[in-house]
């Protein structure tokens, strides 16, 4: 793929969210909709930067980041812990399978009243739930990728003198980390959205808090800012673990 | 016939440990699971709440019937066509991170509290999902099959039709798992988020009135909904592509 191609669709790709704008703008310049209802999107925009420029805006920004950060890095851990040993270890493996097939399909955030029961309405209940709920994902990857490891590297390794332990930290790991990296992709979005939601439910602080306050006062601009705010966290995010991924794969094919 | 009694078992299991938590932990804000299983029939027996329940799952059906039958031809085109993905995958990544039902409050502003906010909700949680598994199903069909149909006079359409959609089918069907539990997610929070009617709506309220009994009776009854409809999709599933064996036996659940 050349550059100009690039290019051009990253201008296609512009298209419809440009449109939505539009349509937005418009929606509101032929008075279809009222600005208490839907504010334009200058104002939004305008509101946001200036928003982002305050502290408490910003501590409630580092608030929603230390939660989700703590939730998905426990979650990558474990899952990564979990999957590779139920991959690796037959044993482990009849365990694992049936709680994990109970578990993945439960809706995690039904369990929220439980865990604010349990642990209180601070940090922990909520980065337990996004541990919960982004474990999933990535344990299954990792299970996938680690399940799926070329025999034949392993009979290499292993006729090359290397001791079990190392065969597991030097050819499944390496050779499962493509699969590993997307299933922490789709943790990492997760992440982002249950953090959000719990702290709507109950919160004092945190971006989720900040729309229900503003939703609460019928804020209009309010409401679209921590909406924008996480969609941009998230959107930052995803770039990040890109990099690190282009990083981390640089010798495997079409990584 | 361990392998098909081990779910059950796991989930048997799962309440004994929470009924040991909880005679050890002696709490006011944690029921035994023997008074939390004795509290369901209460919660279905009320009449109001099977109205309740009802009316959920009819919102849910909606909007997963929808979000799928737009999705699965939109991510089918976008996999076989490069302009028509780089007109939607930005527009795509930025909805990604957003959490729909936080979408709620916006939209409730415009809609209302009724049915087609909490409908509109749950057809774009349950969108996302299947539009990005039909795109890589799609994706990965193979040149050769389609080129033979094109030989063959078929035009783009029925290519699309009959060439792409069964072949992608099987990665479709598991997008559309993942879309289920995240109608029900969706369908959760959504409620709890306009407490008027529905499932979410009970939980939410018992949690605020500290009746925990109801709490976790609807705990247990939203976990095993989410796990009996994820049990029926999979045998459907098992019927329509009998060919294809499950890449992941486990669906990714999002929120």
């Amino acid at each position: 793929m050349n550059g100009r191609a690039i290019t051009s669709d990253a201008l296609l790709g512009m298209i419809p969210i440009v449109l939505l704008v539009a349509i937005w703008q418009a929606l509101i310049s032929f008075g279809y909709a009222p600005i208490t209802l839907l504010p334009p999107p200058g104002q939004v925009f305008s509101r946001m930067v200036q928003q982002l420029l305050t502290t408490s805006f910003q501590q409630e920004i580092a608030a929603t980041l230390f939660r989700l950060f703590t939730g998905f890095s426990i979650a990558v851990i474990l899952g990564v812990a979990i999957g590779l040993a139920a991959a690796v270890n037959p044993t482990i493996n009849t365990v694992v399978r049936p709680i994990v097939r109970v578990l993945a399909p439960l809706p995690k955030v039904a369990l929220y009243p439980a865990l604010l029961l349990l642990v209180g309405f601070g940090h922990e209940s909520k980065i337990l739930l996004v541990t919960f709920d982004a474990l999933f994902p990535i344990l299954l990857a990792t299970y996938h990728g680690a399940s799926t490891v070329e025999q034949k590297l392993i009979w290499s390794a292993m006729a090359a003198g290397t001791p079990p332990r190392e065969v597991l930290f030097k050819v499944v790991l390496p050779a499962a980390a493509p699969s590993i990296l997307t299933g922490c992709r789709i943790g990492l979005v997760i992440s982002c959205i249950v953090v959000f939601l719990a702290e709507m439910i109950t919160s004092t602080d945190g971006l989720g808090h900040a729309l229900v306050t503003a939703a609460r006062t019928f804020q209009a601009v309010d409401m679209f800012v921590p909406l924008i705010t996480i969609s941009l966290v998230g959107l930052i995010l995803n770039g990040l673990l890109e990099l690190t991924r282009s990083y981390l794969l640089r010798g495997f094919p079409e990584a | 016939m361990l392998r098909r009694a081990a779910p059950l078992l796991v989930c048997l299991g799962l309440l004994v440990v929470w009924q040991l938590a909880s005679l050890v932990l002696k709490s006011d804000s944690f029921p035994t699971a023997l008074e939390a299983i004795r509290a369901i029939p209460v919660v279905l027996g009320d009449k109001d709440s099977l109205v309740n329940f009802a009316a959920s799952l009819r919102r849910m059906a909606i909007g997963f019937a929808v979000g799928v039958a737009i999705s699965i031809p939109l991510g089918l085109s976008m996999g076989r066509s490069r302009a028509v993905a780089s007109l939607f995958n930005p527009l795509l990544m930025v909805i990604y991170p957003v959490p729909k039902a936080a979408l709620m409050p916006i939209i409730m502003l415009w809609l209302g509290v009724g049915d087609i906010s909490k409908t509109l909700v749950i057809f774009l949680g349950v969108s996302l999902p299947v539009i990005y598994h039909s795109f890589e199903g799609a994706r990965a069909v193979e040149e050769k099959m389609l080129w033979s149909g094109a030989a063959m006079g078929l035009s783009s359409t029925q290519r699309l039709v009959r060439i792409v959609l069964p072949a992608a089918l099987p990665e479709i069907l598991t997008g559309c798992r993942t879309g289920l539990v995240l109608a029900l997610i969706t369908m959760i929070t959504s409620e709890m988020i306009a407490r008027q009617s529905g499932a979410g709506n009970i939980l939410f309220n018992a949690l605020d009135m500290g009746q925990y009994d109801t709490v976790f009776a609807m705990i247990i009854i939203v976990g095993a909904m989410g796990i009996v409809l994820d049990a029926l999709f999979e045998r459907l599933r098992a019927r329509l592509v009998r060919w294809s064996e499950p890449q992941f036996d486990i669906p990714l659940s999002f929120s």
